[in-house]
């Protein structure tokens, strides 16, 4: 066998074509006058990694390399697990199955498999590093938007005694799960849980829900069960997982297709806070029926803000868009809830 | 030079001190659409089946494909750094990141201590990313090489920076042109450095150029939308749905002014400074380089490239990508002398692409044009 192609020498510039004869375990390179350049084993050699559209080059124990001149050709000691790649880039229904399936599994990956590592370790955490990580996040959260409640202290004991009460018929743990209370005219009428168990209930939203205190507990409940699914954790886990993601398939993407693409994931984690939404009522509903309450109590809440939307003034109406854009449309949390007290 | 000397001794002079060139011609790039699609979507999905592993492989095949396929004179580039090399850097990079990000969320106030010590962590990790990246670079058997030193990466990527901001960015020009300076003087191709004399009066001339064809945009855009709102006017008066309907229209139209806006002043800038990076930089006796992008031209396939990306959903990210590639060389000559072919490689061996990981995790990518 005879194979055309340039002979590099070692560590130089300097190349020369050469013809190279291939025995059963031996390489043989010679000049273009039939003259014995080189030879070498064929186990002391090291072949290139094989890629469409590219020879494949051989490189000598001395640093010395063989590039031959069809690109096409491959050597016949190819072993099979070394051509493995190129094959595979080269198969016509793998690429097919390949773009098919990648962005189910991409879905998988980010939506299923991240988060649920991302829980899993945050399970064998110590507790009192959770417990830290939340507290730390409250803080920044407090400096950005949050200001000391105006509420009296009588009402404020009163709705502690309640959420004592509720915690206690539901044997949910009072350690983990803890009330505060905070005036935010960032946030208004709003309500929050950070992932170590404390829920965070505004001014406002009480001072909306003063006459359907059921209302107000459904409300928590469906804090208390972001906690309970883990949300938190999982939200933060698949947003950074989606940038690495987006990097790795797109290594060099110029300027505005990177946003473009950056914010299709921003669609994507909305659509997954709106599950997470879903989970979370859900389970209010459920622990409600629980407490001996309709399930119309959590219709009720969601109507409440929902015409605090339509009536408030345009300006305070945004940042309520803001909420409700991350959550399901009301309409349907309301029917969801009506529903499952027909169940 | 004399006044009274014919130009003909001038000519005839500069051919003596410099010897007669053994090759000019464009840089040929024969990379293929379709077999790199195939790569690219192979190594995603391997990617994703081994959780993020193969993306070391991943990298190597991809730079594998189009050094391999970019030649100068029939003779290819390789890119020679292993995927366990890249794997490595990789994890290094992830664990001092998480390590970061824990220490910030526990102790703040070390993390501010942190945070001062990556400022200066900034030039080493620059210098070590440049390094790797040309010393895995190598070409007829000669490997490149980088030598900048730390010093010379503080002052150019921290010192002259900050100052530019207490001069208003009016310095800002200047600072890019020492930044590009130093990146490329410090490169050798074997024993051969690279020899650079960038001009800081071209980046000043580009940087104006540039804001002149911002500030045209933008009045534009402006008219556009000012003709637009008057338009609006007359609706409110018909029908309040309309009005809503316009409203969620400017958005839209402020971001493709953006898109415009965008690419244009990078193509503008990236062309004009590569052309000047080029004709000023030489391997003495070995090399010389001109480029003569058109920067309408570059503009018009950055934007069309943008475009198949954003309404292919990504799959036409392969096309584009070789696309560019081909379009920068085509636009490329190099023109060899007759010492390329006596080029030694005298680097000894020394692998770590750390500090390049650590530099993509943490958002420095500083690229070679």
């Amino acid at each position: 066998m005879q194979i055309q192609g340039q002979y590099y020498y070692p560590a130089s510039s300097k190349s020369e074509m050469r013809i190279a004869h291939l025995d059963s375990n031996h390489i043989k390179l010679v000049d273009l006058r039939d003259e014995l350049k080189f030879e070498q084993a064929i186990a002391q050699l090291a072949l290139s990694a094989g890629l469409p559209g590219l020879a494949a080059e051989l490189t000598f124990s001395d640093g010395g390399r063989f590039v031959p001149d069809d690109a096409q050709f491959r050597w016949p000691f190819t072993t099979k697990r070394h051509g493995l790649a190129e094959r595979l880039e080269k198969n016509k229904l793998l690429i097919l199955l390949a773009v098919l399936f990648t962005p189910v599994l991409i879905w998988l990956l980010l939506y299923k498999v991240v988060p649920n590592i991302a829980v899993y370790s945050v399970d064998i955490m110590p507790k009192s590093m959770v417990e830290r990580m939340g507290e730390q996040s409250l803080y920044v959260i407090e400096k950005a938007a949050l200001e000391p409640t105006e509420i009296a202290d009588k009402q404020q004991a009163k709705l502690q005694l309640h959420w004592a009460q509720m915690l206690d018929s539901l044997r949910l743990d009072a350690d983990t799960y803890r009330l505060s209370i905070y005036k935010s005219d960032y946030l208004g009428a709003n309500a929050f849980a950070l992932p170590h168990g404390r829920v965070v209930v505004t001014d406002e939203l009480i001072a909306l829900l003063k006459d359907k205190p059921q209302a107000l507990q459904a409300i928590m409940l469906h804090e208390i069960g972001h906690v309970q699914h883990q949300h938190g954790i999982r939200m933060v886990a698949q947003s950074a997982s989606t940038a690495i993601v987006l990097a790795v398939i797109f290594a060099d993407l110029e300027g505005v297709a990177e946003i473009v693409l950056g914010s299709g994931s921003v669609f994507l984690q909305q659509a997954f806070s709106r599950d997470m939404e879903r989970q979370a009522d859900h389970f209010a509903i459920t622990q409600l029926e629980r407490l001996g309450y309709s399930s119309n109590d959590f219709a009720d809440a969601i109507e409440a803000l929902q015409q605090s939307v339509e009536s408030a003034p345009s300006e305070t109406g945004s940042s309520w868009l803001k909420y409700l854009s991350t959550h399901p449309s009301s309409q349907e949390r309301i029917e969801h809830a009506r529903n499952y007290s027909s169940d | 030079m004399e006044p009274t000397h014919p130009p003909e001794i001038h000519t005839e002079q500069e051919s003596i001190s410099k010897p007669a060139p053994i090759y000019s011609g464009e840089i040929a790039f024969s990379g293929q659409t379709g077999e790199f699609f195939g790569i690219w979507v192979v190594n995603i999905l391997l990617s994703i089946l081994t959780l993020g592993i193969y993306s070391a492989w991943a990298k190597v095949r991809t730079n594998q494909y189009f050094y391999g396929h970019t030649r100068i004179d029939g003779h290819s580039f390789d890119y020679l750094a292993t995927p366990i090399q890249i794997l490595i850097g990789r994890i290094l990079a992830i664990l001092l990141f998480a390590l970061y990000t824990v220490i910030t969320q526990f102790v703040p106030i070390v993390g501010l201590f942190v945070a001062l010590g990556f400022f200066f962590l900034i030039p080493w990790l620059i210098n070590q990313g440049l390094r790797f990246n040309l010393r895995m670079t190598r070409h007829r058997n000669v490997r490149f090489a980088f030598a900048g030193s730390y010093g010379g990466a503080f002052l150019n990527f921290v010192v002259f920076p900050i100052l530019s901001v207490f001069t208003l960015y009016l310095m800002l020009p200047y600072v890019l042109k020492r930044i590009d300076q130093y990146m490329h003087e410090n490169i050798s191709f074997g024993s051969k450095q690279l020899n650079v004399n960038l001009k800081g009066e071209t980046y000043y001339l580009v940087a104006l150029i540039v804001s002149v064809v911002s500030g045209v945009v933008m009045v534009i855009f402006g008219a556009l939308l000012g003709a637009f709102g008057l338009s609006f006017e007359n609706l409110i008066n018909d029908e309040q749905e309309a009005v809503s309907a316009a409203i969620a229209i400017v958005p839209v139209v402020l971001f493709i002014a953006y898109y415009i806006m965008f690419t244009a002043i990078s193509a503008i800038y990236q062309a004009m400074i590569r052309n000047h990076i080029f004709a000023s930089s030489e391997f003495t006796d070995v090399a010389s380089f001109e480029s003569v992008l058109k920067p309408l031209d570059y503009a018009i396939l950055l934007f069309t490239n943008g475009l198949a990306i954003i309404f292919s959903l990504g799959l036409a990210y392969p096309w584009a990508k070789i696309r560019k590639a081909k379009m920068l060389a085509d636009v490329t000559t190099v023109t060899l002398y007759p010492q390329v072919l006596t080029i030694i490689d005298t680097q000894e061996e020394q692998n770590s692409s750390f500090a390049e990981e650590a530099a993509n995790v943490f958002d420095i990518d500083i690229s070679l044009t």
